[in-house]
C-alpha cells in the first residue's frame, strides 16, 4: 500500500486545491461522476470542520491523505493538530423539522455519515484522524 | 460561481452557476442581503447551472426561507440537477422549499 500526501494551511482558501488533488486521484481509479460528486461533498465537509473548529487561535495545517493499495476503494485521511475533536459524536440534525424550528448546524457531519461508504475518527497522539472510505458505486 | 439577478413584474429571479461552496457561499450571501434590503416578496432561485451544493450552500437557503417566511413572502426553486436534488433530498431541505422542474412552473407557484 503506497500513500500520497498534502499539507496545507487549515484555512478556506486551501480547499479547492485539496479538493482537486483527491479528485485527481479518484478519477486514476475511474470513479463515477456521481461518487466523484459525494467525494467531493463528504471532503469538502470534513475539511471545513477543521477549518473552523481545528485551531482555536493560530492557524495551523490540515494534512490529507490518499491511502492507495489494490482494493477498488478509495480511503482518505484528514489529519490536523487542532483541538481534541470527534465530529461524529454530534448528534444527526432533525432532517424532519419545519422551517421555523430548522437548526442551521450539524448538516456537514451528517453528510460525512450519509455519504461516505465508512467513516471513522481517532485521535492519534497530538492530532485528529478521519478516516474516510469510498466505494466506486 | 456566478450569480445573475433578473426581475420580472415583481418577482427576482436569482440565476447561480457553478459551485456553491464554503468559498463561493459569501458571494451569494452579499447578493441577497441587497435583495433583502429592498421589501421583495417573490424570490425564485434557478439552479439549471448549479453544478454542486454543500452544507455551506444549504445554510444560506435555510437563512434565505427564514427571511422570506418572516416578510410573509414566497420562495421556490427550479430546474435542480440529480446530484443538487439528492444533497437538498437527504437533507431534508426539499421539504422546506418548493421545487419545480422548469422555471413557468416555479413562477406561477410564487404569482
Amino acid at each position: 500500500m503506497s500513500m500520497l500526501i498534502k499539507q496545507m494551511p487549515a484555512r478556506v482558501e486551501s480547499l479547492h486545491e485539496l479538493l482537486t488533488f483527491i479528485r485527481t486521484e479518484a478519477k486514476k481509479r475511474e470513479f463515477s461522476e456521481n461518487a466523484l460528486n459525494r467525494i467531493d461533498l463528504v471532503v469538502e465537509e470534513a475539511l471545513v470542520n477543521v477549518f473552523v473548529h481545528g485551531y482555536a487561535q493560530d492557524q495551523g495545517q490540515v494534512e490529507v491523505r490518499c491511502l492507495i493499495s489494490d482494493d477498488p476503494s478509495l480511503m482518505i485521511e484528514i489529519r490536523d493538530k487542532g483541538v481534541s475533536f470527534d465530529p461524529l459524536s454530534l448528534a444527526d440534525p432533525d432532517v424532519e423539522a419545519d422551517i421555523s424550528k430548522r437548526k442551521i448546524g450539524g448538516m456537514g457531519v451528517f453528510f460525512i455519515r450519509k455519504m461516505a461508504d465508512k467513516v471513522a475518527y481517532r485521535r492519534e497522539g497530538d492530532s485528529n484522524v478521519l478516516t474516510m472510505t469510498f466505494l466506486n458505486r | 460561481m456566478e450569480i445573475a439577478v433578473t426581475n420580472e413584474s415583481d418577482i427576482a429571479v436569482f440565476t447561480i452557476k457553478g459551485r456553491l461552496d464554503a468559498v463561493s457561499v459569501p458571494q451569494l450571501e452579499e447578493r441577497l442581503n441587497q435583495w433583502f434590503e429592498q421589501p421583495g416578496k417573490k424570490l425564485i432561485f434557478d439552479l439549471d447551472g448549479l453544478e454542486y451544493i454543500s452544507s455551506a450552500g444549504l445554510r444560506v437557503f435555510l437563512t434565505t426561507a427564514k427571511k422570506m417566511k418572516a416578510r410573509d413572502g414566497k420562495l421556490c426553486m427550479a430546474r435542480l440537477r440529480d446530484n443538487v436534488k439528492d444533497v437538498f433530498t437527504i437533507s431534508g431541505f426539499i421539504a422546506l422549499i418548493p421545487a419545480f422542474d422548469n422555471l413557468g412552473a416555479a413562477q406561477n407557484a410564487v404569482r
